[in-house]
């Protein structure tokens, strides 16, 4: 369990901006997105996706504006900015990189 | 959005977290709903997906980078709800902090006047003395004519200034004569110092030219405000300095007083001056010098400290072309001397004495004491904070219930020490800023006990930044020792423990509970310090209680000073008679006498003497010389142990006689059958011993070994004036006081007569330092003493109140109330008995550093530690006693049924 909670710590981030990055979401909509595109295989903590997003909008990686949904109630839409575009990029080279690795590592083993 | 801009928002910040978790709470929901659940499982469903809307909304605030300012905020608010809760215990845990805080404030800020704090000048660092080493002990004493050839060895470089000692003058302003601190400098003193002129001017090379011809003086800002009512007129006002009218040019610079840390001088007049203002402070004169002449251009007379200012380069190689001079000087001065005197002699030489903290008797007479208070508030502060400890502990417990709240509503337990430390720290703060105003008090309070007069010590004791800085450090520190404990004990609180309920039979997970380990290691403390007191206190006793040889009850001197009011040498003599005659007329008194030198005020006069057939070391041939009219034996009951004392044979013309202290006669004779033999002050052995007296301590009760006491006849020294009055009284000396005075008066209204005290009390000034230490350490040892009390009542009847229902099971199984009692007395006892343990295992290496602050008493004296142990046992009985007397009412019953 704590593992697990490590790798997702270092990744969630990263994560969260790819799944706002072509679209506005709110964050009931990203844990239902998240889960539909890792195949079922990743359930985000919902705790912690909040924690996640608040720090992406305060250091000016995502913005938020609130909007009415088709059920009628309104929520908070985030949405990646230019700033977060490019933090998003280098850091998706960054885990390829080390996922090449590790995958080269564990294929010579 | 920045942090500030997050803070500020914080209000709609949180509206719209809440409402972003009811959506997301609420979209789930309606996902649950659809699948088929009712709405009201639903939205449990929801909630316990997202790990409860709490948590989240907590660690999601996280986020926003301003949590630390809204928790301290939160938490200082919530700080103060629970001191306003409880007054009575802010007020105890404020007021011992404070007392704790300001102690440790006021004693530092003492010190650091003392110890650390520069002259008031510009660059004071590069300020030195010239000092003479290589003998017994180091001096300052030049005399004048050296100065200047020392001036002339050291052209276009360092320049010379000069000062005498600090001695007193007459000086009269309006109407009577009033004694006032005067020096005298030489004309550039103030420009070497660089210290300017408040209003008018201060000296210059110009008025310190030509001998006698500069009537003229610089007075201190303090003088003119205390003395001369801030006159504004008062550059150019003469006023009469020992007869002379002088006047003044200027006032010097605000805060300049000389360079004696502790000692303000009110008036400076320049050196010429010497023999026209009667100055007669402090100097040492060689057998070929007249001192009745003027000073300046004596070589003989030694008088002057010099000082220059130097750059640490320019230290040595000035302090060679000095120290030439001055050998040279030496080498001349002894040329006539034997072999041994001069080896002796030439062993001396000059140093610089760095001089930027300025001289002061009290580094000397206080820095030990000091240390020794030091030591004394920082434990009564480290007690206070163990006390504390206890309480907040005792109190953290009974608050299980609060915390577990909040630990089972998400508080993290890294939240909940915060909280308890913020208490601990506002709780120490509060107790801060009520101790920086009792340091100030008590700063006033010290100096005033340090003073031998009415006035307090001037030392500059501002509470400055560095002293604030002191006393935040010393509260912070405070506020962390003893919040710690208790703010960890909160982190760890559980919900499983609480749950259970506080206040049930304790099982054995903590048999030594850290609350009873704080209140030993407060006894500990407390032995320290009642034990400290005890010593102290001895020391006081006893040092009063040594044999002065000289009567003390019973005994008045009076002091005049003939010589500074100009009496003519001739009319002297007469003047000691009518002294005599007028004092001795007084109803009650049984004998007066006079002398040069007066008992117990510490000034004293020394000469060598040489005895035929002894060859004496130059270190060995000193002793105390005073001169005395008949009568002077019989007065002060100094008892004549073989031959006779002074008497009415020993007239001007008659042989000389002496009569020597037991001390004198080993010293110079080796012997105490010495009556009848002769010695004498050069090649001459023109004096004979008369008398052979009991051994006297005449300058201060805390002189280690008796005077080496020569007396010799007032009669037969043709210059001499007599200082002082003794007068023997019958019945209480306090009756005779003032019909002394206005008889002393009435001799000559031109005479002022002051200093009229019981001779007891003039030897108790020389003790100042410890009456302070003893009456400080006496008041540290009882707040010790209560607060010790306070801690052990606490922690008692707290553990006591959370074992009723234990003592309910005892009591209905068959035990007896006063079994109960007995029980609770018996662990408070073992608590006690553990710290006395603790503090006799840790303290007697620490008293033993007490050891040259004491007097006839050891640092571990079993007598004074038993008492202090029996003290601490009996006080800890009477606060165990209440809760005991609690344990026995209890109600066995009610108290099972309490849960």
């Amino acid at each position: 369990m704590s593992r697990k909670a490590a790798l997702l710590q270092g990744t969630l981030d990263m994560l969260v901006m790819r799944a706002v990055a072509d679209e506005a979401l709110h964050g009931y909509a990203l844990v239902h997105r998240l889960k539909l595109i890792s195949g079922g295989r990743l359930e985000v903590p919902q705790g912690s996706l909040y924690p996640a997003l608040h720090r992406l909008e305060n250091q000016g990686m995502l913005r938020s504006e609130w909007r009415a949904t088709p059920s009628g109630r309104d929520a908070k839409f985030y949405r990646l900015t230019a700033r977060g575009r490019k933090r998003l990029e280098s850091e998706m080279d960054e885990w390829r990189e080390l996922s090449q690795a590790i995958a080269l590592i564990l294929g010579n083993a | 959005m920045n942090w500030l801009m997050r803070l500020l928002r914080r209000d709609s910040l949180e509206r719209d977290l809440q409402r972003e978790i009811d959506f997301h709470v609420a979209a789930a929901a309606d996902d649950h709903e659809r699948s088929g659940m009712s709405r009201h499982e639903a939205v449990r469903r929801a909630r316990l997906e997202l790990g409860g809307v709490e948590q989240v909304k907590e660690v999601t605030r996280d986020a926003r980078g301003t949590r630390w300012l809204e928790d301290w905020w939160s938490d200082t608010r919530h700080a103060l709800r629970a001191m306003r809760r409880a007054p009575a215990f802010t007020a105890a845990a404020v007021l011992t902090l404070a007392l704790g805080i300001g102690g440790n404030t006021a004693v530092w800020n003492i010190m650091d006047a003392l110890i650390r704090r520069p002259l008031p000048i510009p660059a004071a660092d590069e300020l030195h003395a010239i000092r003479r080493d290589g003998l017994e002990e180091g001096v300052y004493r030049l005399s004048h004519p050296l100065l200047v050839r020392m001036r002339e060895a050291v052209p276009g470089g360092a320049e010379l200034a000069a000062m005498s000692a600090i001695g007193s003058v007459y000086v009269v302003a309006d109407r009577q004569p009033e004694r006032v601190i005067a020096q005298l400098v030489s004309g550039n003193f103030f420009s070497v110092l660089q210290v300017g002129a408040l209003r008018g001017r201060v000296f210059t090379a110009a008025d310190d030219r030509t001998l006698g011809a500069h009537p003229v003086a610089v007075i201190s800002e303090s003088f003119w405000n205390r003395r001369l009512g801030r006159d504004p007129a008062v550059v150019g006002r003469t006023l009469r300095v020992n007869g002379v009218p002088v006047t003044i040019v200027g006032i010097a610079k605000s805060g300049f007083a000389g360079l004696t840390v502790g000692l303000e001088v009110d008036l400076f007049a320049p050196l010429s001056m010497q023999h026209e203002l009667r100055y007669s402070s402090n100097a040492s004169s060689s057998s070929n010098a007249d001192p009745r002449k003027p000073w300046v251009p004596q070589n003989g007379i030694s008088w002057l400290t010099a000082i220059t200012r130097a750059q640490p380069d320019d230290i040595a190689p000035l302090v060679a072309r000095l120290d030439a001079v001055f050998r040279a000087d030496v080498a001349e001065a002894m040329a006539d001397e034997d072999s041994v005197s001069r080896a002796y002699g030439m062993r001396e030489h000059v140093v610089l004495e760095p001089l930027s903290r300025g001289f002061s008797f009290l580094r000397q007479q206080f820095g030990d004491p000091l240390r020794a208070l030091m030591a004394g508030v920082g434990v009564i502060l480290l007690i206070a904070c163990a006390n504390l400890a206890g309480l907040l502990l005792a109190r953290g417990a009974a608050r299980t219930h609060e915390m577990a709240v909040r630990v089972s509503l998400g508080a993290r337990p890294g939240r909940l020490i915060r909280q308890t430390l913020t208490e601990s720290l506002t709780l120490s703060l509060a107790g801060g800023a009520v101790g920086v105003a009792i340091a100030h008090w008590f700063t006033g309070v010290l100096l005033q006990l340090a003073s031998a007069g009415s006035r307090a010590v001037p030392l500059d004791t501002t509470l400055d930044a560095r002293v604030l800085g002191f006393a935040f450090a010393v509260t912070m520190a405070a506020g962390l020792l003893f919040g710690l404990a208790p703010a960890l004990r909160a982190g760890r609180t559980n919900l499983h423990d609480s749950a259970r309920g506080a206040g049930r039979v304790q099982g054995g997970t903590q048999r030594v509970p850290l609350g009873r380990l704080l209140v030993a290691g407060q006894i500990a403390l407390s032995l320290l310090l009642v034990t400290a007191a005890g010593v102290f206190v001895q020391t006081f006793r006893n040092i009063l209680n040594i044999d002065a040889g000289f009567e003390r009850e019973t005994l008045i001197t009076a002091r005049v000073d003939a010589y500074a009011t100009r009496y003519a040498r001739e009319r002297v003599h007469a003047l000691h008679d009518r002294l005599i005659a007028a004092a001795a007329a007084v109803p009650a008194v049984r004998s007066a006498s006079v002398s040069v030198s007066a008992l117990g005020s510490g000034s004293q006069r020394i000469s060598s003497f040489t005895v035929p057939g002894r060859d004496l070391h130059p270190a060995e041939s000193s002793a105390q010389e005073n001169f005395v009219s008949p009568g002077y034996f019989q007065t002060t009951g100094i008892q004549i142990l073989a031959g006779r004392g002074i008497d009415a044979r020993d007239r001007k013309d008659a042989p000389q006689v002496a009569v020597l202290s037991e001390a004198a006669a080993r010293k110079l004779f080796g012997t105490d059958s010495i009556v009848g033999r002769r010695f004498g002050y050069g090649h001459e052995s023109n004096v004979e011993v008369v008398g052979l007296a009991r051994d006297v301590r005449v300058n201060s009760l805390k002189e280690t070994n008796p005077t080496v006491m020569i007396w010799k006849a007032l009669a037969q020294v043709p210059d001499e004036y007599a200082n002082s009055v003794e007068v023997r009284v019958a019945g209480d000396p306090r009756m005779v006081l003032s019909s002394l005075r206005a008889a002393l008066e009435r001799v000559d209204a031109n005479l002022p007569i002051r200093d009229v005290a019981i001779a007891d009390d003039v030897l108790r000034r020389s003790l100042l330092s410890e009456r302070l230490v003893a009456r400080l350490a006496g008041a540290f040892g009882i707040l010790a003493l209560l607060l010790a009390a306070i801690g052990l009542y606490g922690v008692v009847s707290y553990s006591t109140a959370r074992r009723t229902n234990e003592m309910g099971v005892r009591l209905a199984l068959g035990a007896s109330p006063g079994a109960l009692a007995r029980l609770v007395l018996r662990e408070a006892l073992g608590t006690v008995v553990v710290g006395l343990g603790l503090g006799l295992a840790l303290w007697i290496p620490v008293l033993g550093l007490t050891r040259t602050l004491l007097y006839g008493v050891s640092p571990h004296d079993p007598a004074t530690m038993a008492v202090a142990a029996g003290v601490l046992v009996v006080v800890a009985v009477a606060a165990a006693l209440l809760p005991a007397r609690r344990a026995a009412s209890i109600h066995p019953i009610e108290a099972i049924r309490s849960e």
